[in-house]
């Protein structure tokens, strides 16, 4: 046999091993783990995972979760600036336990931690209990143990610091929980690691930047009623299934500005409500909510404004602008 | 004669008169208490330690008499002997204050309470007691005022009329001005501006939820001053003036209720600290 052959062969043969190897590695990993030897499991564990890692050390493996985190609120718990400032210089003790959960577990208040504090909300907290990262999904990871656990699927688990918009979400009824939401699930990898990124299957991986639901006009509805003695506003909070806004401590707002003009343009009246959790005047789900105003003398035009502010931010975004003419 | 028994009268009821106020005369001056005492109170310390100290020696000091009741002397000893040694860490705390305390007594105290002897405790109780009243009466008030009140002075309201952050005394001055506003306007007879006064004065009384849910952090208080019967009656207040022909006694019951329900309730709660405060801060 020629030796060209035999390399040929020899390289083939080698593929078709490693392929194989690699096969059974994937098919030990995703589908039977328990067959793995304790030894070798042993051998790959990576023990600094379980003592409380940063984020960052996270991240090396899941690095899409992590960079998604990095840009929530979650990831600025601590070092946010209104927080720090609304809790006069983080010294409110009521404020610790959810901006700086030791570990996160549904149904209950979260102790507050004496490490990592500028982390906030992070991976462990919410992931690792009794020595296991825990997450919803059955799954062996060899760098360390895994615990699969449905909490994480359900709205309790979040109700443990939004005590206050667990509750209203409660009253609403409503079939979806926060993680449909604020964690929106997408086809991915939990891992992306170079090489470990191939030895699980992709998964829906859920959205650890918790995005903020919107507030616009879509979830808002804003209906005017002008008659010749009074203006009626009618706001209601048509899809959100908690009150708009919401938060336990936070002071996000709704500003609902309603102003008449004569015909030169000239202010006649302008008055303002404030819709907001600490006011008891947030927008209940489905629950309509009105104002009345009287017409002023020579009114000829009524505009009606609604905006939002979040807790974090002094900047508003407007969810209605609408304009009216008087014609009576 | 008569003339004379009058005088006297008249004499023996002016010092009657006098007695209770000379005996019961006390100029009594609210100073700050030392800036020593600052390290025991948050923020310089994380917890208030100097209020932990107070009920150490309490507890330690009321605990022996409690034991002597029950005839435990054992414990009545043991508390005596912690109590010797708090009273002790105590004055060297606030080097200012030193001269309050009187080790000796506190000392004698401990020692009388192993004679197990009910009526020489009571004896050698009266000046540690003493002691502490002193103490107590001298600067009590000053370290609650500075200490266990916040500084009004240091909140800031954003005003929800025109977004803009202003301190809390000119915020409740502003709001203070729309309570007048609803109440000259409808004495007047202007009930479209007692109205709109009206409006601006809920919207502004409204905020103060948000502003005091970053002290009061259980929502009873907020629901006890800012609940229920004052928001329904300012709710009836603005209602009941944007009618074409009010009703005067709906419009002053629920004046009354606002006033006497919100307003009152908080400023006697919080008003006397923020006197003793504002005093001290005036150069």
């Amino acid at each position: 046999m020629k030796p060209a052959r035999i390399l040929i062969l020899f390289s083939l043969a080698c593929g078709m091993a490693g392929l194989l190897a690699c096969g059974t590695i994937y098919f030990l990993i995703n589908k039977k783990h328990t067959w793995i030897p304790e030894k070798l499991v042993e051998l790959a564990r990576q023990p600094d995972l379980l003592e409380n890692p940063t984020a960052k050390r996270c991240g090396e493996c899941h690095e899409a979760i992590f960079k998604a985190w990095e840009k929530s609120r979650h990831a600025r718990a601590w070092i946010s600036e209104t927080y720090i400032k609304d809790s006069e210089n983080r010294s409110k003790e009521k404020c610790l336990p959810c901006h700086i959960p030791r570990a996160v577990k549904a149904g209950s208040k979260p102790e507050p931690r004496l490490t990592q504090r500028d982390e906030g909300v992070f991976c462990i907290p919410c992931h690792m209990a009794d020595g296991k990262m825990n997450g919803p999904y059955a799954l062996y990871s060899p760098p360390h143990p895994t615990r699969q656990n449905d909490a994480y699927r359900k709205a309790v688990f979040c109700g443990s610091c939004h005590e206050k918009t667990y509750k209203e979400w409660q009253a609403a009824g409503h079939e979806s929980t926060c993680q449909k939401c604020h964690m929106p699930r997408a086809e991915g990898r939990l891992v992306q690691n170079p090489v470990l990124k191939y030895f699980h299957a992709p998964k829906e991986v859920a959205d650890h930047g918790f995005p903020h639901g919107a507030v616009g006009a879509g979830e808002i509805g804003l209906s005017v009623d002008i008659k010749p003695d009074r203006v009626r506003v009618v706001l209601l909070n048509d899809t959100v299934p908690h009150h708009v806004p919401t938060a336990d401590n936070g002071d996000p707002r709704l500003y609902l500005t309603v102003e008449q003009f004569d015909t030169a343009g000239e202010k006649l009246d302008r008055v303002r409500e404030i819709l907001a959790p600490q006011q008891e005047t947030a927008l209940m789900y489905k629950k309509e909510v009105a104002f009345t105003y009287p017409v002023e003398r020579g009114a000829r035009r009524v505009s009606v404004r609604l905006e939002y502010k979040p807790a974090w931010s002094t900047e508003k975004t407007e969810v209605h602008n609408k304009s009216f003419t008087v014609d009576f | 004669m008569k003339t004379a028994c009058r005088v006297l009268s008249a004499v023996v009821l002016m010092i009657l008169a006098f007695i209770p106020n000379v005996a019961g005369a006390k100029d009594f001056v609210v100073k700050p208490p030392p800036a020593s005492l600052d390290k025991f109170y948050p923020p310089q310390s994380k917890e208030p330690k100097w209020v932990q100290q107070m009920h150490k020696l309490s507890g330690s000091f009321g605990g022996v008499f409690v034991n002597m009741r029950e005839g435990d002397w054992e414990n009545a000893e043991k508390l005596a002997g912690q109590f010797v040694e708090a009273y002790k860490e105590t004055s060297e705390m606030v080097p200012e204050w030193e001269e309050y305390f009187d080790l000796d007594a506190a000392k004698n105290f401990a020692e009388t309470v192993k004679t197990r002897d009910g009526e020489k405790i009571g004896k050698a109780a009266g000046p540690v007691g003493k002691t502490c009243g002193k103490c107590h009466g001298d600067h009590e008030v000053s370290v609650w005022a500075k200490y266990h009140w916040p500084s009004f002075h240091e909140v800031k309201v954003i005003d929800p009329m025109d977004d803009k952050e202003v301190g809390f005394d000119k915020y409740m001055g502003s709001l203070s001005g729309a309570f007048k506003g609803v109440t000259v306007n409808f004495k007047e007879g202007q009930n479209d501006r007692a109205h709109k006064a009206a409006r601006t004065f809920k919207t502004k009384y409204t905020e103060l939820k948000s502003t005091c849910s970053k002290c009061h952090t259980t929502g009873d208080v907020q629901r006890f001053y800012v609940g229920e019967p004052v928001m329904a009656a300012l709710s009836g207040l603005v209602d009941e003036l944007g009618k074409d022909k009010p009703d005067p006694g709906t419009v002053w019951k629920n004046v009354g209720i606002v006033g006497k329900e919100g307003c009152k309730h908080c400023h006697l709660v919080h008003r006397p600290a923020s006197f003793i405060k504002e005093r001290w801060e005036e150069k």
